[in-house]
């Protein structure tokens, strides 16, 4: 692999889900591990069994609901979807984000 | 973590495998399209599988995760390991009844025992603010207590009320009660109006006593008690409108008690108690009194105010009696003596001892179990559990174990508890309740935990540390060598606390021997004893009653079936009130003497002998000259004063109390003789000087019969119901006991902890012997082929033998050095609890010794023998 890869900044995991489900609507837990692959241009080295730990708790969370559907494989899967608290809670989770890479940014720029 | 996520989590857990299935489910698509992709992009269906799989990362981890994210995972993980840790024990019913079963002995008696130590001990009285409830005594001379004279209370209620919020006087009584059907003896007690504050108990029915029931000339009525209420009255809604006839009077029931601590005394009426002004003397001592103190003020400051006012009336008390004090003891000490409270501590320190030993005997039979799933648990370490992981699965399983027998523990609790409860009843103070609840199902479950820490720590520990390589390739051996010492220790230690309570029972049964052989001076052998009271309503004058026990004693001694028939004001063997003295001539000191009034039958019938003059006679009636017999212990008293002698023909001064006015008589006695001295008090103590005036000249209206019988009690009981019949129809008898139980009873603070640490030593040895049978059969099994190799080189079956029952003396040996150590430690302990018996005695050393070796050749003869029986060929080629 030439290409250099990171892991998946520390509690970004559910931002990169809400923004996903925002963008697409109602994917299944594996549309939307490719999909936070591909928007990364590969450049994120997710282990995409990650992404299902992480749905039960926005969906324990209230943010994303879930209803059957059938996946492309004929197989009876779970779909994803945001509800509205999962969207109030994704601009809460960007402005954090913001604040902190602004913070981050801060302490990078050079003295002076 | 959010509400919302709780409440997630928790539905999470409930539905566990729903959601695991579910999951399984997501992850085989979340692979089908990933491997469909991965074929799309041109890959091979090998390579598009492994691509999947690759990019997924750790299924299980995932998972772990999963069940991490969506509830809460030690719990889901406790279940797992419940689950998994039921199935084992099923696996294995034989080791789970096993341990179970000594669980149950061990927390069974444990709980049992606590359940009489909170009732006696810890739990406070059962009446409001207990510790404000206490006794006054006087104390004439140090180290003696007495009762309280009319005028002394009535002093006392007036000057102590800043101390006493209510102070009231009781005396124990007993009434017949008669009416349609056989009349029956209620024991009960007179009481003044303030009994009840004292105590603050309110009536469940009607009232209790008010200041004007305690006036001269109130109308009769009487309080009772709730079980008096539900078993003599059968629980009569009406009973408030019933007026019982107690000893031919009838009295107004004018309130019931609730039900509670006054139903296990034997008290079933209380009456109002009226003092006479004719009782006004300060020289009889006849009440029992009890206060409640005012709230902030301490036992001390109200002891100094009692001391202040018995030293205002000084002058009021004859010259005898002044140089006392008063004794103000909470109730709580009066109830649980010294005695009574060493008694139960050494039970329990015994019953502990047991519980330690079944604890050591579970972490053997643990250990012996560890040792033979060392595979089991190897495989599950190889399959990458953690060693955290498997020990807290063994733990998980210990704690199963000691929770099933912590439930049979208590059932065994309760059923230990019901088949004592008469004995406890008779041996506990009324206030005490013995009973399974909260403090001691809570109790029991501290123990359960103790236990189960104790018990599954040191197995888990042992086996998840336990080489992995060396459990695998081992083919089932068994254990390593410091497995089988850890497994030798514990016998050791199991033998050693054996020893102790071994040694204990034979101490106290020895002691116990001793006390059997002592003489008590009277015929104990096919003598029955009861109580008859005669009212005073049928029985006004002391004529009355000496008449009436003239007849008595001509129907007894003819009624079949009885050789002899006796009176007496108490029985041998029992307390006799003390408070009466001599007066001799010429001398102005009292010798104080215990006194008793029998017939001319008593000496009779009991086969105490005249050591010299006469015993009493049929002539010592009313009207004759006034006579007494003395006991040989007096004789030597007064020799020992220089006084007299010999006694008999000499003329003294007796204070003797009266009939039914509380009046005290000084007549002029003449001694007519001198008796062996028979026992009236504790063993050990020496023989008090004891007066026996002529029932005929000063007679009472309560005595006790005397009846020495070829027959059963129950075979001579009619005979005797009958002439009593005879004389007076409305007399009932109570109290009937052979003498043999009377003593039994005297006997009772010594053979009681006997019994009981008897029986808890036997449980001790039968654990003990499994632990060291479970040990020996173990080495013998491990060492099958060590023994088939040196039988194959011509080693004798009997020579084998000896080597296994060596191997168990040489345990049971190190046990003993230590029990003996524990033995000595504990002398003090139990010095106070035997009666002429060393705490070393060597006769119960030699044998408790004896009987833990020959518990070793026992344990070790099954093993030995199936050791002698190998086949060299066949271990040879098993393990081939």
């Amino acid at each position: 692999m030439s290409k250099s890869q990171s892991e998946v900044p520390y509690g970004t995991l559910d931002l990169l889900i809400l923004k996903t489900l925002e963008a697409m609507g109602t994917l299944h837990g594996y549309a939307i591990a490719r999909r936070i692959e591909q928007v990364s241009g590969d450049a994120l080295q997710l282990s995409q069994g990650s992404v299902h730990p992480a749905l039960i708790r926005l969906e324990q969370q209230g943010w994303i609901r879930t209803e059957w559907g059938i996946s492309e494989t004929n197989r009876k899967v779970k779909f994803y979807s945001l509800t509205r608290a999962g969207r109030k809670q994704l601009l809460v989770e960007v402005a954090n984000w913001e604040k902190t890479a602004a913070l981050v940014a801060r302490f990078l720029e050079p003295a002076g | 973590m959010t509400l919302r996520r709780v409440i997630g989590r928790l539905r999470a857990l409930a539905s566990r495998r729903r959601l695991d299935r579910e999951l399984e489910n997501e992850i085989l698509a979340h692979l089908e399209l990933a491997e469909r992709d991965a074929l799309a992009r041109g890959l091979s269906a090998e390579e598009a599988r492994r691509a999947a799989r690759l990019r997924f990362g750790g299924v299980e981890k995932m998972k772990e995760e999963h069940r991490d994210q969506r509830s809460f995972r030690g719990i889901e993980t406790l279940l797992r390991d419940l689950r998994y840790g039921l199935a084992s024990l099923r696996r294995a019913p034989g080791f789970t009844a096993t341990v179970v079963s000594v669980l149950a002995l061990g927390i069974g008696a444990n709980v049992a025992m606590f359940s009489v130590v909170d009732a006696v001990l810890l739990r406070p009285l059962p009446f409001p603010q207990p510790d404000r409830i206490v006794r006054v005594w006087e104390a004439p001379r140090p180290g003696v207590v007495n009762a309280t004279s009319t005028p002394d209370f009535l002093d006392w209620q007036r000057l102590a009320s800043p101390v006493f919020e209510a102070l009231s006087a009781e005396q124990s009584i007993s009434a017949a009660l008669t009416g349609p059907a056989d009349a029956i003896r209620l024991a009960g007690k007179a009481v003044t109006p303030d009994y009840f504050r004292v105590f603050s108990t309110g009536a469940l029915l009607g009232r209790t006593f008010v200041p004007e029931d305690g006036r001269p000339g109130a109308a009769p009525v009487i309080v009772l008690s709730h079980a008096a209420w539900q078993n003599v009255f059968g629980g009569d809604p009406g009973i408030l409108r019933r007026r019982p006839i107690l000893d031919g009077e009838p009295r107004q029931v004018v309130g019931v008690l609730p039900p509670g601590a006054f139903d296990r005394d034997e008290t079933r009426f209380w009456k109002p108690l009226i003092l006479l002004p004719d009782q006004q003397v300060r020289d009889i001592h006849w009440l029992t009194v009890y206060g409640r103190l005012r709230g902030g003020v301490s036992v001390a400051r109200a002891a100094e105010r009692m001391q202040a006012i018995y030293a205002a009336l000084a002058d009021t008390r004859s010259v005898h009696d002044r140089e006392g004090a008063i004794v103000v003891e909470p109730l709580a000490r009066l109830l649980v003596g010294s005695g009574l409270r060493r008694s139960i501590l050494v039970a329990f320190g015994a019953v502990a001892l047991v519980l330690l030993i079944a604890c050591a005997n579970v972490v053997n039979l643990l250990l012996a179990r560890a040792a033979s799933r060392g595979r089991e648990l190897a495989v599950r370490a190889a399959l990458g559990a953690s060693r955290g992981r498997l020990v807290a699965q063994l733990l998980t399983e210990s704690l199963l174990l000691c929770l099933l027998g912590g439930v049979a523990g208590a059932a065994t609790a309760a059923l230990l508890i019901r088949a004592a409860s008469s004995i406890l009843a008779q041996s506990l103070p009324f206030t005490a309740d013995v009973r399974l609840d909260l403090r001691v199902v809570s109790f029991a479950g501290a123990v359960v935990l103790g236990v189960a820490l104790l018990a599954g720590t040191l197995p888990a520990l042992r086996a998840s540390f336990g080489n992995l390589a060396a459990s695998l390739n081992r083919t089932g051996r068994g254990s390593s060598g410091v497995h089988a010492r850890m497994r030798r220790a514990i016998v050791v230690s199991e033998v050693a606390l054996s020893l102790v309570l071994v040694m204990s029972a034979l101490l106290l049964l020895r002691s116990l021997l001793n006390l059997q052989q002592i003489d008590t001076g009277v015929h104990i052998k096919n003598v029955i004893t009861m109580s008859l009271d005669l009212p005073a309503a049928a029985y006004p004058a002391p004529g009355n009653a000496a008449r009436f026990y003239q007849a008595l004693s001509q129907r007894l001694a003819a009624a079949p079936g009885v050789s002899q028939a006796g009176l007496s004001t108490c029985l041998p063997l029992e307390w006799i009130s003390n408070g009466e003295a001599i007066v001799l001539p010429g001398v102005s000191e009292l010798l104080r003497v215990r006194f008793k009034r029998v017939d001319p039958g008593y000496f009779h019938a009991l086969g105490i002998p005249v050591l010299a003059g006469r015993g009493i006679t049929a002539g010592d009636r009313e009207g004759a000259p006034r006579v007494m017999v003395i006991n040989q212990a007096l004789a030597s008293r007064l020799a020992e004063l220089g006084r007299m002698q010999d006694p008999v023909g000499r003329v003294v001064r007796v204070s003797t109390p009266g009939y039914l006015e509380t009046k005290v008589f000084i007549p002029e006695v003449r001694i007519v003789g001198v008796i062996r001295s028979e026992r009236v008090s504790s063993p050990g103590d020496p023989d008090p000087p004891v007066v026996y005036v002529p029932l005929a000249q000063a007679p009472s209206p309560q005595v006790k019969l005397v009846i020495r019988t070829a027959l059963a009690t129950a075979a001579v009981m009619p005979a005797i119901r009958e002439a009593v019949r005879d004389v007076d129809p409305n007399l009932p008898l109570g109290d009937i006991a052979t003498m043999q139980q009377v003593r039994d009873r005297t006997l009772w603070g010594v053979s009681r902890p006997a019994g009981l640490i008897g029986a808890f030593a036997l449980v001790a040895v039968l654990l003990t012997a499994t632990g060291l049978y479970g040990v020996l059969a173990h080495t013998v099994t491990l060492q099958r082929r060590e023994i088939g190799i040196r039988m194959a080189l011509g080693a004798r079956s009997a020579a084998v033998l000896s080597q296994v029952l060596r191997h168990a003396l040489r345990l049971v040996a190190v046990g003993l050095a230590f029990g003996l150590l524990g033995t000595v430690a504990l002398t003090r302990v139990m010095k106070s609890l035997l009666f002429e018996v060393s705490p070393l005695d060597p006769v119960a050393l030699a044998a408790a010794c004896a009987s833990m070796a020959l518990l070793g050749l026992l344990a070790g003869f099954l093993p030995a023998r199936r050791a002698a029986g190998v086949d060299p060929a066949d271990t040879l080629r098993e393990e081939g």
